[in-house]
């Protein structure tokens, strides 16, 4: 009799417990993802820089640009994507480093915010790659108020330096927006 | 408004606990109707309810609670009772904004009509049927219509210009293929490839029509008529009329006439911005109309209609005009112009100085004018439109603002030019011709180039110079230069160009929200090589190379603005919708803000701190904002302290008050955006 009772109660528990593994193994799975994410990897004044790829939306050849009357350097011009007017930016004054020409390897990396779509201009694009950010150090304090403002740290990859970009705050820096009247 | 949805959330949550509290309130009310405490609780619910619903555009919750604060009003004057009917007719009331508030936040349409629940309201008496579904209206009409999301509907119109871009491009395509024929003498080759051009010209021309009349439909899926943003307006014409105890009969004619659905979002502020003008300065009071021998009702008439491809609004009071001499020594104390200019102006032109930013008859300021801000926004409205705006009036009789503005903006006619080695689009409305000029044209008139021009000197300017291109280039050595003539309010410039290239259909994008603030420029397009080009926007061309006064003296206050730090200000306010709203505007422009949530709690933030300015709201529990002033004013170190109060209460009386009380400004918060807290708190703070 007993017998007959316990396959339903079994079951039950069993279906339980597969759920509750389920969802153990769902959050694992998110916290591994978290370690893992994946980080673009590109080149500004001759370093490494890096950010996850959830905020590119694509990486394009520099096109025509063309520039805005009397506006703040920092906006390189606009090009045409796919019939939308977008913002190229170059970023490296912001971060204090040099600005070398933009050569055939040059790529712009188009960023989406909730306010706006532009692009980044880039020396080169590296490559798409997840990155141990448990590793990721403090800015070294050597680098002034403004840059460290948009750097989150670096990563010391075998000796290579990546330095880890805070591209959301980048995203709703005023610097990058025009916000004037001559 | 900026993050409306964040702010909607947050009202959405006051308004919940407001309705809490009235339900809750009128049962217990019911059992002790002569409570008082509680009344007056109820009554500031209501009251609450309609600013922070008027605050954050939901007119319709506002008018309910508006309704109900009345009728609340009326029981604590002892004019009604508290009885079994009246508490059930408040909490229809109440029922009734939950309602909205739930259709508001599914998204749906009222689920009633909310003019005739408010009539109903009024009159005491609200049957079954006026809370159901509105009945379906315009059934007839016997065109089927569909709704369609506008973000769909943009997509199209992009996607459609993108279609005539591409084929202009088989266009070129064409001239290079001719030019290939012309080439070749093969005499098998040669009519082959002039056959084939033939088809692929017929080809593109066939594509060309369909592009053409697929345009013309998509862009008619843009245009709304008129009168889906007039309606609103009756409803503020006769509340803001009925406030200054003034008649008033509004008319609307033309109100079928379509315009793209951009451009009447645009058009809407500068018409409400006009008729708030109207009621408030143009319209006499009842004994001012019959003294003068005019009918005691004014009028206030709208009248659109279709005129040489654009649209044409006439906004026409018969009040008591502008006197030009008037607003001359209003300009003179504002240091708008000079004295010698005033004298040498003219009435007509007179009448355009009320346009100055500034520029302002009153030295109170009211939210619904004397800020001296609005028709200055109206005319920055206008030339971003690339609309024109002309004023008539005659002392006594009328005041008539013309608007006309074109059909659209997303398609418009422009001429190309080279400067600098970039291509810009300059909008043909505003081209007057093209010349060439050879050096010994350009004389010299106080220092500055001009050249003459069927003898009338026109100022001559370096385009490039101007945008501040790298190459303001000079004279060519065969001694002639381009110069692009540009027109604007009758006036003319003359702008130095590399050369002129095309004029042509051009397809306007706009620059979106990074850089939306830019001037010389109001968007861009794209040409047939797939390559943006800026499209110029001519009056900031205008204002540059006026250069001198105006320009100069605008610079030498921003910098003196910016150099000063941002003041420190102190907001009252019971309602958390308002407090966040008026926090985070001013905060967003660096000002420093604290809160305080009633009279009291101001008085008390106040007494260890020196703030710059004070902002508060009149109705709280415990001292109103009136009596919050007063006492501030007899304390030291707040005597001279600007305060601004910002209420929802708007009778001519309420300002009165809040003038005794040793306020500076009153604010009403249903016209209460961004622009008018903060230039307040600029004219006071800077």
């Amino acid at each position: 009799m007993t017998a007959e009772k316990k396959p339903g109660y079994d079951i039950r528990s069993i279906l339980e417990e597969m759920k509750d593994e389920y969802w153990q193994g769902l959050s694992e799975a998110e916290e591994a993802g978290e370690e893992q994410q994946e980080y673009i990897t590109f080149v500004l004044g001759g370093e490494t820089f890096a950010f996850e790829t959830v905020y590119a939306t694509e990486v394009i050849r520099v096109p025509k640009l063309v520039k805005i009357p009397r506006v703040q350097e920092l906006i390189a011009g606009v090009f045409n994507l796919r019939g939308e007017i977008t913002a190229a930016m170059d970023i490296r004054p912001l971060l204090g480093l040099p600005q070398p020409a933009i050569s055939a390897t040059g790529r712009i990396i188009v960023v989406k915010s909730e306010r706006f779509a532009t692009g980044i201009l880039t020396e080169k694009v590296e490559g798409v790659t997840p990155l141990p950010v448990n590793g990721l150090e403090p800015v070294i304090t050597s680098l002034g108020g403004a840059p460290r403002e948009y750097i989150r740290g670096q990563l010391n990859l075998d000796g290579r330096l990546v330095m880890m970009l805070d591209i959301a705050k980048l995203m709703n820096a005023p610097e990058i927006v025009v916000e004037h009247n001559p | 408004m900026p993050n409306r949805n964040k702010y909607l959330k947050i009202f959405f949550k006051e308004a919940q606990e407001h309705l809490e509290a009235v339900q809750k309130g009128l049962l217990t009310l019911e059992k002790e109707p002569a409570n008082r405490a509680l009344l007056r609780d109820l009554m500031r619910n209501a009251h609450t309810l309609k600013g922070s619903a008027k605050l954050v555009g939901l007119e319709e919750i506002s008018a309910v609670a508006h309704q109900m604060e009345d009728l609340f009003e009326e029981v604590e004057r002892g004019r009604k009772e508290a009885d079994a009917g009246v508490i059930d007719l408040l909490l229809k009331g109440s029922d009734a904004i939950a309602r909205l508030i739930a259709a508001q936040i599914n998204n749906e349409e009222p689920p009633f009509d909310v003019d005739k629940f408010v009539l109903a309201f009024g009159r005491g008496e609200i049957t079954p049927d006026l809370l159901e579904r509105k009945a379906e209206e315009q059934k007839g009409g016997g065109e089927e219509t569909v709704r369609a999301n506008v973000k769909t509907l943009d997509n199209l119109i992009n996607r459609l210009g993108e279609l005539i871009i591409n084929k202009k491009r088989f266009e070129d395509k064409i001239v290079r293929l001719k030019g290939l024929c012309g080439r070749t003498a093969d005499p098998v080759f040669a009519p082959a490839l002039q056959g084939f051009q033939r088809d692929l010209e017929e080809d593109v021309l066939y594509l060309d029509y369909l592009v053409q009349e697929l345009h013309g439909d998509a862009m008619a899926l843009r245009m709304l008529p008129l009168h889906t943003i007039t309606d609103g307006f009756e409803r503020m014409v006769r509340d803001l009329s009925r406030e200054q105890g003034k008649l008033i009969d509004f008319r609307v004619t033309g109100a079928q006439t379509e315009m793209d659905r951009v451009l009447l979002e645009a058009l809407k502020p500068m018409i409400l911005h006009i008729l708030r003008n109207a009621v408030d300065h143009g319209i006499e009071p009842l004994e001012e109309r019959l003294v003068a021998g005019k009918p005691p009702k004014g009028g206030i008439e709208i009248s659109a209609r279709l005129e040489g491809g654009g649209v044409r609004l006439d906004i026409r009071d018969d009040g008591r005009g502008i006197d030009p001499q008037m607003v001359k020594e209003a300009a003179l104390r504002k240091g708008l112009i000079g004295r010698e200019d005033a004298a040498a102006m003219d009435d007509s032109d007179a009448l355009y100085l009320i346009l100055e930013e500034g520029f302002s008859t009153r030295d109170f300021i009211t939210d619904t004018s004397g800020r001296g801000i609005g028709m200055g926004v109206v005319k920055k409205n206008m030339e971003r439109m690339k609309g024109h705006l002309t004023i008539a009036s005659e002392i006594g009789r009328f005041t008539e603002f013309t608007l006309q503005l074109p059909l659209t903006l997303s398609v418009m006619e422009a001429l190309l030019v080279l400067c600098g080695g970039e291509c810009y689009a300059v909008p043909l409305s505003y081209v007057q011709e093209t010349i060439k000029i050879r050096s010994e044209d350009i004389t010299t008139v106080g220092g500055k180039e001009a050249i003459s021009l069927r003898g009338v000197t026109v100022p001559l300017v370096s385009l490039s110079a101007l945008l501040g291109l790298p190459d303001g280039k000079t004279l060519s050595k065969s001694g002639k230069i381009t110069a692009l003539v540009v027109a604007l309010r009758g006036q003319c410039l003359a702008c130095t160009v590399d050369a002129s290239l095309e004029s042509s259909e051009i397809v306007v994008k706009n620059l979106g929200n990074q850089l939306k603030n830019v001037t010389f420029v109001f968007g861009a397009t794209i040409l047939g090589n797939g390559d943006p080009a800026l499209i110029l926007n001519v009056p900031d061309i205008f204002a540059r190379a006026e250069g001198g006064a105006s320009t100069g003296f605008r610079t030498m206050i921003e910098e003196r603005q910016g150099k000063r730090e941002k003041g420190h200000i102190l907001v009252v306010d019971d309602s958390i919708t308002t407090r966040t709203m008026e926090r985070s505007i001013l905060a967003n422009h660096g000002y420093r803000v604290e809160i305080a949530v009633s009279g009291e709690d101001a008085l008390e933030k106040v007494a260890g701190k020196r703030f710059d300015l004070v902002i508060s709201d009149v109705m709280m529990p415990g001292i109103s904002g009136f009596e919050l002033t007063r006492r501030l004013r007899t304390m030291d170190d707040y005597r001279d302290v600007p305060v601004i109060i910002v209420s929802s209460l708007a009778t001519d009386e309420d300002k009165r008050q809040a003038m005794d009380s040793g306020a500076q400004a009153y604010i009403v918060k249903g016209t209460f955006d961004q622009g008018t807290l903060l230039n307040t708190v600029k004219a006071f703070i800077g």
